[in-house]
């Protein structure tokens, strides 16, 4: 044998055990996924349907209103990246305080989402801290109930979310910020620039790539991480207001009994974010 | 194009860590300006502050006549070339060379003919679109100097430009440097911890130690006559070789003790240096390598001396000998290590590369009556009257 050919046969014996996690563990429930898709499963028994749940779950509202909702939280996205942003070149500049304040800031990271969920969901209640604020500034005519109403509660999901994006993020920021060659600023300052400009001539170009991971992370923890919150704050509502695909899936299966249409769902999803993760592959790799 | 001036510049850092302390520092318009000495002497924090990027203590610092302690860097209209060139990445030669400009609000035909007059100076027409991580180090070091150049600035400041280069090319950018400094004449304050640069670029040269300034002069005066023992010690390679050494009167004046050998002193020494008495705690006494003179025969003024090390160079020989005693052994000599700087017991001496010492011979050697210097033991501080 060939040394040549004793080294790819090295590759291929050393990628066999990967090769068989993901085939075993993403592949074959896929393929099972698909499968489920063309029959009425109740979770015990399945009976092959052929097509019927495809074409009846298009005309199914709520899936559309899922998605709907699902398009809708992505306007969060630039407040879960700009707010992340702003804290982090404040902290940079090393404020006096800053040490604490990285703390704070990093702290819902390190906290269960349920528990935020609930935090948030007493913010956001009639008789929450919301309210009391409101209130105590003198305002006592005016009260809000954004999870009470279809209008406002997908607003107050897409709020907690930036809430509980910012820690992460903001250490993103904190940690691209600190490979940024201090001298740049300097040289940028001598040659004339202010603080603005060195922020969008020098700052910015170099935060540039863990802008975009911030971007890839917010997004997949939008489609796939936002299941508790909702679980928590709206239980998916009122109404399908703040039912997203994830909770979407879940509802179908494990309230409704069909597990054949909720895998058809989870195909629809993992469609969608493989659209999304292969376009934002594309937006890093198209960086040198 | 302007001077600068220091006037008992001091910067502390924390509550008492003197960077610099009470510099005073003229340079005049066009001159070119080197600030020497080894890490930690504050030379580099004299420059940032020079540029505003960091705070004065104490003192008055004036550029073109003007106090700038609170003036912000980009209204002092000075350049920087950075010791790591600080080339912005993200954008191309041009762009980097332009951006002062740029941020001035120059138009872009003026912006692109000067960046293209400066490229042209520096050689780098060929690589205006090139991102600084596609340049050698001497071409990132030449759009550093480009940088500074294309905006016409009061002055230049230079900290370590060389250090990141090798060798050979760091000989051919400090003529490349002091050739552009010459054709621009604006005045330039270069920083550097390597005595050959500061000898061959700067038109005076100050060198600095422990924050303050200990000498300020043009090489040569730097070279023939340092001030202190710690300037004659840090410029020339090999340094001058310093000796510790007692007093002794004789029928023509005075004579120095080398062990049991003796050197007589011209009488001229007497009148042109404040030398002690000779019953008192004696001198450093200094010669340069090249000084030290290798002979064939004993002679009045010559002292036996054994090679302990030999280190061919090429072109020389470095010649590392100790005092002997009459029977051979080795002289004692002073070597207080507490002193102002550490004084070894051994000379070192240059000869010709065809030289046939090998170690372990005993020679004569003659010391160039020309070239004494003579130090106070205890400040360090030259002897020499009318400095």
């Amino acid at each position: 044998m060939t040394l040549k050919r004793r080294r790819q046969l090295a590759g291929v014996v050393f990628a066999l055990p990967a090769i068989a996690l993901v085939v075993g563990f993403i592949g074959i429930p896929i393929g099972q996924a698909i499968y489920y898709s063309f029959t009425q499963w109740n979770g015990l028994t399945s009976t092959w349907i052929g097509t019927s749940t495809w074409t009846q779950a298009f005309h199914n509202t709520n899936l559309w209103t899922a998605l709907r909702n699902n398009g809708l939280l992505l306007l969060s996205v630039p407040f879960a990246l700009a707010i992340p942003l702003c804290i982090a070149v404040l902290l940079h500049q090393r404020v006096a305080g800053w040490r604490i304040f990285r703390s704070i800031y990093f702290l819902p990271t390190a906290i269960s989402w349920v528990v935020l969920g609930l935090v948030a969901e007493r913010f956001f209640a009639y008789q929450g801290t919301l309210n009391s604020i409101i209130h105590a500034l003198g305002f006592s005519h005016v009260s809000t109930n954004m999870l009470g109403y279809e209008s406002e509660a997908l607003i107050a999901l897409g709020i907690t979310f930036v809430f509980t994006m910012i820690g992460t993020n903001t250490m993103l920021f904190l940690t691209g910020l600190a490979t940024l060659d201090p001298s740049l600023e300097e040289a940028a300052r001598i040659d004339g620039a202010g603080r603005w400009r060195i922020f969008r001539s020098i700052t910015l170009p170099h935060l540039r790539r863990f802008i975009q991971l911030a971007f890839v992370m917010t997004v997949i923890a939008l489609f796939s991480a936002l299941f508790s919150l909702i679980f928590v704050m709206t239980g998916g509502g009122p109404g399908y207001a703040t039912t997203t695909m994830e909770f979407l899936i879940y509802e179908t299966g494990f309230n409704q009994g069909d597990f054949g249409t909720a895998a058809l769902y989870g195909l629809i999803l993992f469609v969608i974010t493989g659209i999304v993760g292969v376009v934002q592959l594309r937006l890093i790799g198209s960086n040198e | 194009m302007a001077e600068i001036t220091f006037d008992g510049v001091t910067k502390i850092f924390g509550d008492d860590i003197r960077a610099v302390d009470e510099l005073s520092l003229h340079v005049d318009d066009g001159e070119f300006m080197v600030l020497v000495g080894p890490s930690g002497c504050g030379k580099t924090t004299a420059l940032r502050m020079l540029a505003g990027l960091e705070d004065i203590t104490s003192g008055s610092l004036s550029i073109g006549g003007t106090v700038v302690n609170n003036v912000l860097p980009k209204d002092r209209d000075v350049a920087m070339v950075f010791q790591n060139y600080a080339l912005y990445p993200h954008m191309t030669v041009a762009q980097n060379m332009g951006f002062a400009l740029k941020i001035r609000g120059q138009s872009k035909a003026e912006v692109a003919k000067k960046v293209g007059e400066a490229a042209a100076i520096l050689r780098l027409t060929e690589y205006l679109d090139r991102r600084p991580k596609a340049l050698s180090g001497g071409q990132r070091q030449r759009v550093a100097m480009g940088r500074a150049i294309v905006r016409s600035p009061q002055a230049f400041l230079m900290d370590e430009p060389l250090s990141n280069l090798d060798a050979q090319l760091r000989v051919e950018m400090r003529l490349e440097i002091a050739r552009i400094q010459r054709l621009l004449g604006v005045a330039t304050v270069y920083v550097t911890h390597d005595q050959i640069e500061a000898m061959t670029m700067g038109d005076r040269v100050a060198v600095m130690r422990g924050g303050r300034l200990q000498q300020c002069d043009t090489p040569q005066d730097l070279y023939d006559h340092p001030r202190n023992e710690f300037v004659a010690g840090f410029m020339g390679s090999p340094p001058m070789n310093l000796l510790r050494v007692g007093l002794e009167a004789n029928a023509d004046g005075i004579a120095l003790v080398l062990g049991s050998q003796r050197l007589d002193v011209p009488t001229s020494y007497c009148s042109s240096h404040d030398l002690p008495t000779v019953d008192g705690p004696g001198v450093v006494f200094g010669i340069r390598p090249e000084d030290v003179e290798v002979l064939d025969a004993s002679s009045s003024d010559s002292i036996m001396t054994r090679v302990e090390r030999r280190e061919a160079l090429g072109a020389e020989i470095l010649v590392h000998l100790s005092l002997v005693d009459a029977e051979g052994d080795n002289a004692v000599i002073v070597n207080d290590s507490g002193a102002f700087v550490a004084r070894p017991t051994r000379l070192v001496a240059k000869m010709g590369p065809r030289s046939g010492v090998a170690v372990g011979d005993q020679i004569q050697v003659r010391l160039n009556r020309e070239h004494f210097h003579f130090f106070d033991a205890d400040s360090g501080l030259s002897l020499r009257r009318n400095q």
